[in-house]
This record gives C-alpha cells, sequence and structure tokens, in this order.
C-alpha cells in the first residue's frame, strides 16, 4: 500500500518539475533588463553588447532558446553560466554539499531543541519551565536572522575569538550559521510542539492512561508523542523549505560557500542558465521532503489512509 | 583624516589569545590572506569587465605598460616605443628573457597573438571595444612589435596599460583554446597561478622565475570574496585576512582602533554625479541645473554619506586622471538656487525622480541626502535604487532618447585607462547616448564632441591638454551634471603586512606583498 | 463537550450555550490570560500609534534632518536619538509602525485566506482537488519562502506593495498544506462522520465542523507568520530588494543600520527593538486567543 503510493508520488513528481521548469523558463525572461548589456560590463559600448548577445545565444528567437534548452536539459546539460562560463553543474555541484549540510545540521538541533522545550512546557503548562522555554522560543522568531548573525559573528568570533567568521572547512565553522538559521525553526516547532502537546494531554485516552496510573513520563512519551507528532511532522516539513530559503540570507551573512548565495549572483547578473538549475534543484529537494513527510504521517498515524 | 589609537582592552586580550589559536592554512609559508568585495567573474583578463578580477589577473599576468600608484603609464614588458607623425603606427621594443610559467619565451608573437585574437570578432570577448581601433599587429622580430590602428588614439599607450591589455601564453591560448583558457593563466607575472574555488578563493604561488630579481616576498595569496561589508571588517579583526578591501566608511574609525591594524585611505578616480536629462523639462533649463548644483552641499555630502572619506569635485574629471582640469568646486548657495530657479518660471519648485545606479548602503545615503537637500529649494524628488536590471532596462539599453524615463540619475564612474578620453567620451560626447554608451544626461555640444575629437587625433600634449580644457570648460558651464564628489579609497592590512596598496582606480597592487 | 460541534441534546447544556454566546465564552476564558491580555493591549497602543502617528510626531520623519548630530545618542530632543542621515529616529520608528503593520497584517490576511480556502477543500474533497492544490502548492513550494518573494520583487521590481503580494503569495501553501493536515484528521471523526451520515452538505460540514476545528493552528500560525512577516520584509530589505527610501519601515531602517552597527549601536537597536517587541506581542496575542477558542481545554 505504502510502496504503492510512493511510486505514484514519484511519478507525480514529474509533471511538477515540468511545470516548474517552464515557469523559470518564463521568470527568468520577465526579469526586466538586458542580460547581455548585464555580463557586457560598465565599459562596453552597443557593438561589444550584441558580441555578448551573440556568444550567450541571446540573440536567437525565445521558441528556438525554449526547445534547446529543454532538449538539453533532459539530457542532464544545463548549459554554462552566463558570468563565469563554468558548466552549471560544476558550479552548483561544488555548492550543493555546504548548503545541505547546513540545513540539515541546523533541522537536526532545531527539533532536538524545539521538541524538547516544547514538551517540556506542554507538561509543566503555566509554570516556569513553559514560560522560560516560550519566553525563549517568542525571542527565537522575534530576531531577524541577518541581525541574530551578526550579533554572533561580533560576541563569538570578533570578541571572544571561539569560532572562525567565514568559510565551511570544518565544524567549527558550521557552529554559528546553522544555529542562527535553526533558532526561527526551533522556536516554531517548540511552540508548534508545545500546542499540539497541550491538545494531547488533554484527550480522553491520556485520562484513561493516567487513571491507569502510568507514570507522568510513561504517558507523555507513550501516549502523547506519537499522536503528537503528526502535526509537528507537517511543520517540519514546512519549516524545511524556510531553512532552504533561510539560508540565502544566512549564507550573506557568514560569506557560506552555498547555493543560497550562487542564487542570489545569479539573479543579480541575470545568469539564466544558473536560475533555472538551481531552482529546478531546489524544488526537487523540496518535493522529496514532502514526500518523506507525508510517509512519516502514515508511520505514525495509521488513521490516514493513502489513496 | 587621523585616527588616535585607542587600545580597547577587550580588544587586546583578543589579540593575544588569537595568537595561540591554530590559524588554518598559515602554517605553508608566508601565505597573504586579502579579502574582496565579490566574487570573482573569470580569469580571462579580455573577458573581464570587473576591477577586482582583473586586479587578481595581475598575480599571473602582465602588459607592456602599466600603471603606478599615481595612475602615471609605466613600462612593464616593453622597454620603449615609437609613434608615427600622423599618429597610426607604435613600434614597441620588448624586454627580452622573460618567459612564461609553462617555460616558452614572451616575445612579439605573444604580442601579436593575443591582441589578434581580442580584436577577431568571433571570440565574443568583452573587452572587444577598447581594442576595436587595433588595424594590425605584426612582429617585426622576436622582440620588436609594430600595431597599427584604425584612426589615430593618442590614448593607445593608456590602452595598452589597462589590466586587460596583458599577455597569455600563446602555448596556452593554442593547448586550452578560446573560452577554456580562462580556468588555466599562464602568463608572465609574479604569481603562479594554483587553483579557483569558485566558491571559496582563488589561490597563487611565487613564480620562481619572475624576471624582476628578489620578487616576491612571499610564497602564496589567497584571494578570498566576503561580500558582506561587516563580514569583512569582522574577518580583519579575527585575524583571518591580513588585507580588506574596500573598508566600509562607517568602520574606519573602529579597525583603526583595533590593534595591530592600519587603516588607510587615498586618492581615487572615481567620480560621483548626478546626471539630469537635458532633454526633459526643467532640465533642459541651464539655469534650472546651475539651481541644482548650487543647492547641493557637498561639503556635508562627503561628511554625512562616505564619513568624510570623500572630497567635493572639483571639476568634470577627477584629479588623478590625465588631462583633468580643475575648475571647482561648485559653490554651495541654497538662496542663488531659489533665485536661478525663480528666474526660470520654478518659484514654487518642481517634482522630479531621481534614480540610483546602484543599491548599496552609500548610495541609499546619497540619494536621501540629496532628496533632503533639494527639498529646501522647493525641489520635490521621489528616489528610488535601482537594481542591476532595472538599471539596465529603464536607463542603459533604452533604444530612443525621446523614451527615456531618467530624470535625475545618481551614479559614478572610473577611467579604466586613467585618461581624459575614457573620463568624457563615453559620459558626455554625442555618440555615447544610451543605449551606445552612458551619456545618460543625452548631453550634445559641438564643441565638446569636437574638443574630444582633436585631442584623439593629435600626438602633441599640450594640444591634447588645450583640447580638454575646453571640453572640460565648456562641461562645466553647461552642468548637465550635479557634480558631486570624489571617492577616496578606503583599505585596511594587518601591520604584519606591507607593499600592498590600492590604487586609484581600485585596482590593487600586491607585487611587493611583504609579511612579517 | 464541543459546544461548536453542536451535537449535543441535553436541554441544559442547551439553556447554558443561549446564556453564554461564543463571543461572551471566549471573552471570559481570554480574560483569565494576563500576558496575553498585556500583549492585546500592545497591540491596540500600536495600532492607535499607526493610525495617529503622522499627527503626533515631534519631527518629520524624512524631512528634518541635523547633520551636525548624525548618528547622536538619546536626548531630551531625540529620545530614541538621530540617525545616520540625522534624522529623528523616535519619529520615524513612529511613523514606521503604520508601514510595518499593514504590510503585515494585509500580506499575511490575503494569504491566510487563500490557503485556509485551498486547504479546506483539498483536504475535505480529496482526489482531483486534491491532487491539483497540492500540485499548484508544490510548484509554489518549489520556490522556497524568500526566493519566491525574491523573484516575485524582481519582476515587479522593489517596493513595499510588492513586498506584500510576495509574502502574501508565500504565506498560500503554508496554509494550504497546515489546514489540508487538519482537515484530514478531522474528516476522519465521529462528529463529522455522524454530520455526514444525517445527510448534512459538503460546504455544511466543511463550515460548521471542519473549519473550526482549524481555526486554531491556523490562528497560532496567523500569529506567528505576522512576525515573520515582518522579518521577511527586513530580509528582502537587507537583500536590497524590501521598503524603499526614505520610507520608515523597521527592517529598512534595520538594514540601513547595519552598515553604522559598529559605531552607533541605538541606530540599529530601537528599530530592532520595535521589530522585536511587536512580533512578542502578536505572538503572545496568539497564544492568548488560541488557549481562549480551544474548547478542548476546560
Amino acid at each position: 500500500m505504502m510502496l504503492k503510493y510512493v511510486v505514484k508520488r514519484l511519478l507525480g513528481l514529474v509533471p511538477t518539475l515540468l511545470i516548474v521548469a517552464v515557469l523559470v523558463f518564463l521568470f527568468v525572461h520577465l526579469l526586466p533588463g538586458d542580460p547581455a548589456r548585464l555580463a557586457a560590463g560598465p565599459d562596453a559600448d552597443a557593438q561589444t553588447v550584441e558580441l555578448v548577445r551573440q556568444d550567450l545565444g541571446l540573440d536567437r528567437p525565445m521558441t528556438e532558446q525554449f526547445v534547446s534548452y529543454f532538449s538539453r536539459a533532459l539530457h542532464g546539460d544545463f548549459g554554462r553560466s552566463i558570468r563565469t562560463k563554468r558548466p552549471v553543474m560544476d558550479e552548483i555541484a561544488e555548492r550543493f554539499m555546504p548548503t545541505l549540510l547546513l540545513t540539515v545540521w541546523s533541522m537536526a538541533w532545531s527539533v532536538v531543541f524545539g521538541l524538547a522545550i516544547g514538551i517540556l512546557s506542554a507538561v509543566f503548562r503555566n509554570r516556569w519551565p513553559d514560560r522560560v522555554g516560550m519566553a525563549l522560543a517568542v525571542s527565537g522568531i522575534s530576531l531577524p536572522s541577518f541581525a541574530l548573525g551578526m550579533f554572533l559573528i561580533e560576541v563569538f568570533s570578533v570578541e571572544l575569538g571561539w569560532l572562525p567568521t567565514v568559510g565551511a572547512g570544518s565544524w567549527k565553522h558550521y557552529v554559528l550559521p546553522s544555529f542562527t538559521l535553526g533558532a526561527g525553526v526551533a522556536a516554531v516547532l517548540a511552540r508548534f510542539a508545545r500546542a499540539s502537546f497541550a491538545d494531547i494531554l488533554h484527550e480522553d485516552y491520556i485520562r484513561t492512561a493516567r487513571a491507569k496510573g502510568l507514570g507522568e513520563v510513561a504517558v507523555v512519551l507513550k501516549h502523547g508523542l506519537r499522536n503528537a507528532l503528526v502535526p509537528v511532522i507537517t511543520m517540519m516539513g514546512l519549516q524545511f523549505g524556510f531553512l532552504l530559503g533561510g539560508s540565502i540570507v544566512v549564507e550573506k551573512v557568514f560569506n557560506w560557500p552555498g547555493m543560497g548565495r550562487l542564487l542570489v549572483d545569479a539573479m543579480d547578473m541575470h545568469d539564466y542558465p544558473v536560475i533555472q538549475a538551481e531552482v529546478l534543484l531546489f524544488s526537487l529537494e523540496f518535493i522529496l521532503i514532502n514526500l518523506a513527510v507525508d510517509v512519516l504521517y502514515g508511520a505514525i498515524n495509521p488513521v490516514i489512509r493513502y489513496e | 583624516m587621523k585616527f588616535a589609537p585607542r587600545l580597547r582592552p577587550a580588544m587586546l586580550a583578543l589579540v593575544l589569545a588569537s595568537s595561540g589559536l591554530p590559524a588554518p592554512g598559515w602554517a605553508a609559508g608566508k601565505e597573504v590572506v586579502m579579502a574582496v568585495a565579490s566574487t570573482f567573474t573569470t580569469m580571462d583578463p579580455y573577458d573581464a569587465n570587473d576591477t577586482l578580477s582583473l586586479s587578481v589577473h595581475k598575480a599571473f599576468y602582465e602588459g607592456l605598460y602599466g600603471f603606478d600608484k599615481d595612475m602615471k603609464v609605466v613600462p612593464v614588458l616593453a622597454e620603449s616605443h615609437v609613434v608615427s607623425p600622423d599618429g597610426l603606427t607604435y613600434t614597441f621594443k620588448l624586454r627580452k628573457g622573460v618567459k612564461f610559467h609553462d617555460g616558452t619565451d614572451f616575445g612579439a608573437d605573444a604580442v601579436k597573438a593575443n591582441l589578434d585574437r581580442v580584436t577577431n570578432p568571433d571570440n565574443r570577448l568583452k573587452r572587444f571595444n577598447l581594442f576595436s581601433n587595433v588595424a594590425r599587429t605584426e612582429s617585426v622580430d622576436a622582440h620588436t612589435v609594430r600595431i597599427t590602428l584604425k584612426k589615430p588614439f593618442s590614448a593607445f599607450l593608456n590602452v595598452l596599460a589597462h589590466p586587460s591589455a596583458v599577455f597569455i601564453s600563446p602555448a596556452a591560448l593554442k593547448q586550452y583554446g578560446n573560452t577554456e583558457s580562462a580556468f588555466h593563466p599562464v602568463g608572465t607575472g609574479p604569481f603562479t597561478f594554483v587553483e579557483w574555488k569558485q566558491t571559496d578563493h582563488v589561490k597563487v604561488a611565487r613564480n620562481e622565475r619572475y624576471w624582476r630579481p628578489g620578487l616576491p616576498h612571499v610564497d602564496t595569496i589567497v584571494f578570498r570574496p566576503v561580500v558582506d561589508n561587516n563580514t569583512r571588517s569582522a574577518v580583519l579583526k579575527t585575524g583571518e585576512a591580513h588585507f580588506a578591501f574596500p573598508v566600509p566608511y562607517e568602520q574606519a574609525a573602529v579597525l583603526q582602533a583595533t590593534p595591530g591594524l592600519d587603516v588607510l585611505s587615498g586618492p581615487s578616480i572615481i567620480a560621483r554625479y548626478m546626471t539630469m536629462n537635458v532633454l526633459k523639462k526643467p532640465f533642459d533649463d541651464v539655469r534650472v541645473r546651475h539651481a541644482v548644483n548650487y543647492a547641493i552641499n557637498k561639503e556635508a555630502l562627503a561628511k554625512v554619506a562616505f564619513a568624510g572619506f570623500a572630497v567635493p569635485s572639483e571639476g568634470v574629471v577627477p584629479p588623478g586622471v590625465e588631462y583633468a582640469v580643475k575648475l571647482g568646486p561648485w559653490p554651495y548657495d541654497p538662496k542663488k538656487a531659489r533665485e536661478l530657479l525663480k528666474e526660470a518660471g520654478y518659484e514654487k519648485g518642481f517634482e522630479s525622480e531621481l534614480w540610483s545606479a546602484y543599491t548599496h548602503t552609500t548610495a541609499q545615503k546619497v540619494i536621501q541626502f540629496l532628496q533632503q537637500q533639494l527639498a529646501q529649494v522647493g525641489i520635490k524628488v521621489r528616489v528610488q535604487a535601482l537594481e542591476a536590471g532595472q538599471r539596465v532596462e529603464r536607463v542603459e539599453s533604452v533604444q530612443r532618447p525621446q523614451e527615456a524615463g531618467v530624470q535625475l540619475y545618481y551614479v559614478g564612474w572610473s577611467s579604466s585607462t586613467g585618461e581624459a578620453d575614457w573620463a568624457l567620451r563615453p559620459l558626455l560626447a554625442s555618440e555615447s547616448w544610451p543605449p551606445r554608451l552612458f551619456n545618460t544626461a543625452y548631453y550634445k555640444k559641438e564643441q565638446v564632441d569636437a574638443a574630444i575629437r582633436r585631442a584623439l587625433a593629435t600626438t602633441d600634449r599640450s594640444e591634447k591638454a588645450a583640447a580638454y580644457r575646453d571640453a572640460q570648460e565648456q562641461i562645466w558651464k553647461d552642468a548637465p551634471w550635479a557634480f558631486l564628489v570624489t571617492e577616496k579609497i578606503l583599505y585596511a592590512r594587518s601591520k604584519r603586512l606591507s607593499g600592498v596598496d590600492v590604487l586609484p582606480d581600485g585596482a590593487f597592487d600586491f607585487v611587493e606583498a611583504e609579511l612579517k | 463537550m464541543s459546544d461548536e460541534g453542536g451535537t449535543s441534546a441535553l436541554p441544559t447544556s442547551q439553556a447554558a450555550v443561549a446564556v453564554r454566546t461564543p463571543w461572551s465564552e471566549f471573552w471570559r476564558r481570554f480574560r483569565r490570560q494576563r500576558v496575553a491580555l498585556v500583549a492585546g493591549g500592545f497591540v491596540v497602543a500600536l495600532l492607535a500609534v499607526a493610525l495617529l502617528s503622522p499627527a503626533i510626531v515631534p519631527y518629520d520623519p524624512e524631512n528634518y534632518f541635523d547633520y551636525d548630530q548624525l548618528n547622536a545618542r538619546p536626548s531630551a530632543a531625540h529620545w530614541f536619538g538621530v540617525d545616520a542621515l540625522g534624522r529623528d529616529i523616535f519619529s520615524r520608528i513612529l511613523v514606521g509602525a503604520r508601514l510595518t503593520l499593514s504590510a503585515g497584517f494585509s500580506s499575511v490576511g490575503v494569504g491566510a485566506l487563500v490557503g485556509s480556502l485551498l486547504g479546506l477543500v483539498a483536504g475535505y474533497f480529496g482526489g482531483l482537488w486534491d491532487r491539483l492544490i497540492m500540485r499548484l502548492c508544490d510548484v509554489l513550494f518549489a520556490f522556497p519562502g524568500i526566493l519566491l518573494a525574491i523573484g516575485i520583487v524582481a519582476i515587479l521590481g522593489p517596493g513595499m506593495t510588492n513586498v506584500i503580494v510576495a509574502v502574501a503569495v508565500f504565506s498560500v501553501p503554508t496554509f494550504a498544506r497546515l489546514v489540508r493536515g487538519n482537515t484530514l484528521v478531522l474528516k476522519q471523526l465521529t462528529y463529522v462522520e455522524a454530520a455526514r451520515s444525517i445527510g448534512a452538505g459538503d460546504w455544511t460540514i466543511i463550515l460548521r465542523h471542519v473549519f473550526p476545528g482549524t481555526v486554531s493552528a491556523a490562528l497560532v500560525y496567523f500569529t506567528l507568520r505576522i512576525g515573520t512577516s515582518i522579518i521577511t520584509a527586513a530580509s528582502l530589505s537587507f537583500l536590497g530588494m524590501g521598503a524603499q527610501p526614505p520610507a520608515p519601515e523597521w527592517g529598512a531602517m534595520l538594514s540601513d543600520a547595519r552598515a553604522e552597527m559598529a559605531v552607533a549601536p541605538h541606530v540599529a537597536m530601537f528599530p530592532s527593538l520595535a521589530v522585536f517587541l511587536t512580533v512578542l506581542a502578536f505572538n503572545l496575542l496568539g497564544d492568548g486567543l488560541r488557549d481562549a477558542l480551544d474548547p478542548k481545554l476546560e
């Protein structure tokens, strides 16, 4: 049943990606400004701009560009970057892991801390652990990540000298950016887990379990966790997108050699091939995460049936 | 501007503590880390349009001429030159005994191969227009080369001093081809290319066979893009970099107070100005354009937006550029501005729109400052900072002048050849209206056009100076721009590092870098 | 147990419902949340400031300037100090409240409305509707949040209105998925099945039985989202595409102040504080609302 569902969803992925591909192609051509003029630079005259246009293949009619983009993309060839003339796949390959690791680490610590704070707050509702936990959680979502990042660099790199500022070479490099990126998510998860648990802890079966004389810890973990996780997992899926997006800002602050920064640069320069390939990749990543969320859903809550 | 060094206990503690820290990468001999403001676009100097990439190319590439610290042309791989009386033929004697990194000899064939490459439109190189006036290049003998121009162009030596006009080993060009040679730079420079990690850095290592004896002093240089301004200051303070350019104006004082760091400022040839579209009302009236110039307090602008690291414009062309004429600064006199507006029939002022060609912090401050200043004389402007794409669409690619929406436009220019031609012609000659070049004031004056032509055609220096004086005086009088400020260059380096400086055009010089 | 369910047949219970209207019931519960009351008061005060700000500011937020006091610290004349262009920060914060709040409310409001509707339809009807709507969400999701916003702003051009559109669009799929998830669970519950078995129409069931069950989660998320949208606007400014100068939008003020962080931290501090307190107030208020709206928490 579940396997069939997964296969079906994977097949459903193809049309989504095609739609995304078409939309992105249209999107890049909607961007205001002539990419050849941008690529040619501040010293170029009109004749040079025309040379650059021919070089980039932008002098050909739109339909022709569209067809060649698609046929090449189907063969895994996304062309060369307008900005650096490197193959787009090379550009992205170099940046894929730093961004993936950054988001995964951010997710990992924020899930652990978010859930822990959320559960504690729900159990000790309206008592001091709840208040401290929620105060932390509220602070976490109330600060823009670039301000938090700036503050962390100032304190831990500049004043204390404990951690490096730029680069992605060692685990030390991951501490500040993943904390910055994950803070918002941890806070959201903590609040959501608390809300979700608070609901569950008032359900009849929990009361029954308590009445049966089970310890509070056992009640929470055995009966509460599973049911409360359903909305929390949805939230995780949603937050992954937030992390991918948030990495754009955080990568800029920490000079992170990842895909987010590449995308902003590409957008600035109207680097069509890079934008197209990156957005496709982002979308693929994201759809796969959502699929995983839906599958987890079923594993945790058998009430939901796969259609 | 002088900084009083001020020791902060916390900072001092930091420096003491950081000396015990394992610093990644420093162990391997003398390695200099330079933090720069954006990522590199290419390692092909003929396909590069940003000063930063071209600066890095200077590690492994050299040209016939170069610029010294005052933007004066000095010979590098050329020993001497002779110009024919008609100004069309240049014959160069080349330095002997210079070798490319691949072991081949540098000579006339290398000059020919490189110039033939860029002047061939089929190669579609971005620096095509810099060399499009070259008719042909001939090697007379192994170390003599003759270049013939299509029409006289008296700034040609400056073109050859441009950081694009450098020489790639013909063998490497042949081996890697037109596009791929960008990834395998082989030149004659003081450093050899090691790697270009697109995400992280460009690394170069000492060229053991460099023709200038005793150089370079350091083993490797790492150029690391650190895009964010605050982060770029932070890596200096933490010791992760020895040099940073540019340094945000706002942080100069803080960095100067950091022990072990020097903050340096020098003159630049970067002019900041606001063009007024003279085809449009009310800017078709010279009195209005004068009024705008009188209405702006340039001293205050330098203080507010540039933290003092700028000087009011002294003319059309910044003083560091060859043949610049001192004509100003334009006095600040809001009373006179109001009178002129009244004379022109705008007693109650008028409304207009001010666009900025950039979105960075300094530009945002400048346009808001201009908005405040113009409001004082009754000119209400809406301001907007244009992104690169918008700038191209709304200003640079506009096909017909009458369709141009641009009114007031804040922008800047640095003459990349260090000479008046490239400071005037692309911005103020009538042939340079968008989309051809950047005359965004749509200024057209026969006298100015003629003077620019005359200066290019002559080989006589005093005649040239007279022609450029004529053009600049006329432009100053017509005021198609509000002449604002000339920026200063601001950079910072570790006290352990010497021999690294930023030239007035924003390119940096690191051949003599030394690390204590 | 649930008065929203309305299925109880006991006369006593009916009497109770008649006395306590849903509104008074809500107020009775809400009043007990002291923190939320304070937060609510703050939000109301903020709304008042936003409405009245042009009349009550001590200085013109854009055209007053004093170049001799650049980055001056707080004083009697300038309560929050002076910014890098010589303007009064206090006045700018007050006027900025209007911009910031209206952007936050309108963007999230539109996003929540459209998103919840799509989520209900997808979750309840399933099948083709579900696939179609979720495909749309997938496509929208394929451009993660801020990226989508960047894309929209890149095409429309920078500016407050376009930022609002962008934030609204990227809120849609989030609300849709959230509400769909809840709808899937609620659909299976006994009282919904009961309503269906007695022949209630689909839209009656959706609006009367399913929708109320999704409100609390959506509301919690709505309040979080207001804060997020203020922060997103600031992030867009940080990336150079947000509110246009000299508009005193807090996010724009904050990103302008980044340059001065090292020399004049107060220029960054007051807008951060304004953002922080506002988001905080919305979150605390949202929590209170949630507890008061959720009937299960007697």
